[in-house]
């Protein structure tokens, strides 16, 4: 059960503590600045901050001692010559490090493992800590990626990664837009692995097409990895083949429509959802922030108000500012106008943050 | 010897001044070009380099290098020549919220 969460934000990154049953910010690190997302490494309790700053580009920073100081780290670079070449039909342009769009811990067998998914959609990894970071060229050179575009940034990026519990070297990341991929053997090669996902936004002849998929956020159960869910831009997809074969999941209520996941650590039927208005819209259905939850596999689902603000609610989640704990018990998410809200229940009850934060990007449970 | 002011929002990022509030900071450091007295500077404060250049060595598209008052044209080769005494000033374009 994890008493600690980091929430990224436009203004900072704020450490949330439980105490005496109620959750309060214990303390903030770079006020002001704007973090994309943060990781606590499970296997060394190793903090890192991905910071967007603009003007500046983005940074990494790790933490040994849990957010109180920290050290700047190496950020994941391109070559000279790496080009991003685009399906949309917009001209290659050099690729040079956009921002830091997922950060993962790799196996418990490899110990200073990290794993950076980036836009302009190269996969990183490092074995130091981040001191050093490599690219996959194994995924950058699949003559595919020319045909990936930007979802909601001009250029296409990896937003998850999943490294198998059973097998290090098996490796998914998702890609908006251009699909999910795998690879068995450490990354040198790889598949796509989007089959069965639909996108309703695209020319008809392309609609099924596995490397036209705009894949929002993809997660796996941790005692059951065959297990996958995916957020997709028009819908929400499962996959219990090993994150292939995806079927369609369509009565997610209210809508279909999101961004953010979250599977349960041991039951692959328990899944969460933070639905909004679809596409054009992102804002809460009905002016209500609801969490969607299935535990029968997509069957059938609840959907959790009972905390959630019910009333002129315009608050969207983004990809990573929905997480949950290892105990499976508690999750947490953000929203873009600044609330918070944490469930101890698997989402019956959600208590508030006290706080009016800056925009949420991301929510992880640190100490899990 | 050039000198090299670095703008407060830059100098922030120097190791040991995080989340501090700092000033400007100013190096006296040699060379005759715009690119050779930058790299005076990061060998001082390798971390900085990753501030003002993208990992391609062009100066970034949200920071300013001023020399003797003028903006920089070639924010790519930075092979503009520099006097003797020329000062480079490094800010931040101005945008944001």
């Amino acid at each position: 059960m994890s008493d600690q969460v980091l929430v990224s934000t436009r203004k900072g990154l704020f450490v949330l503590e439980r105490g005496d049953g109620a959750w309060r910010i214990a303390r903030t690190s770079f006020l002001g600045h704007n973090i994309a997302l943060a990781l606590a490494d499970p296997r060394d309790g190793n903090w890192y901050a991905a910071l967007d700053l603009g003007h500046f580009g983005a940074k990494l920073q790790r933490s040994t001692d849990q957010g109180r100081t920290w050290l700047e780290c190496a950020v994941p670079a391109y070559g000279e010559g790496d080009e991003v070449v685009t399906g949309d039909g917009n001209p290659p342009q050099p690729a040079a490090l956009k921002l830091i769009w997922s950060l993962e811990a790799g196996g418990a067998t490899e110990p200073g493992r990290m794993w950076a998914g980036t836009i302009p959609g190269g996969l990183f990894h490092s074995d130091d800590h981040g001191a050093s970071w490599e690219l996959v060229r194994g995924l950058w050179d699949r003559p595919e990626r020319q045909g990936w575009f930007g979802g909601g940034y001009d250029m296409p990026g990896i937003h998850s990664v999943c490294v198998d519990p059973r097998d290090s070297r098996c490796v998914r990341v998702a890609v908006s837009t251009g699909g999910v991929w795998r690879s068995d053997d450490g990354c040198d090669t790889w598949a796509q692995t989007a089959h069965g996902m639909f996108a309703t936004y695209m020319p008809e002849e392309k609609k099924f097409e596995p490397n036209a998929q705009d894949v929002h956020r993809i997660v796996q159960c941790r005692a059951a990895p065959d297990a996958f869910w995916a957020q997709h831009h028009n819908g929400v997809f499962r996959s219990t083949t090993g994150g292939g074969d995806w079927k369609e999941v369509a009565n997610v209520l209210p809508s279909v429509f999101g961004f953010g996941v979250a599977v349960h650590p041991r039951d692959p039927e328990t899944a969460w959802f933070v639905p909004a208005t679809k596409d054009e819209k992102r804002i809460p259905v009905g002016g209500m922030v609801v969490v969607a939850r299935t535990r029968d596999g997509g069957k059938s689902f609840d959907v959790l108000r009972d905390g959630l603000p019910q009333q002129d609610a315009y608050d969207l989640v983004y990809r990573h500012a929905l997480a949950i704990d290892a105990s499976g018990d508690r999750l947490a998410f953000g929203s873009t106008t600044g609330g918070l809200w944490i469930t101890e229940n698997q989402g019956d009850h959600w208590q508030e943050l006290p706080a009016r934060l800056p925009p949420v990007h991301a929510v992880t449970f640190a100490n899990a | 010897m050039a000198k090299v002011v670095l703008a407060s929002a830059l100098s922030r990022w120097l190791p040991g001044s995080s989340d501090k509030p700092t000033g400007e900071v100013a190096f006296e450091v040699a060379g005759t070009s715009v690119g050779e007295v930058l790299d005076g500077v990061f060998a001082l404060h390798p971390n900085l380099r990753g501030y003002v250049v993208d990992e391609h060595g062009a100066v970034r598209h949200h920071v300013a290098l001023f020399v003797d008052g003028d903006a920089i044209r070639d924010k790519r080769t930075l092979t503009q020549p520099l006097c003797k005494h020329a000062e480079v000033y490094v800010m931040q374009a101005l945008s944001g919220g």
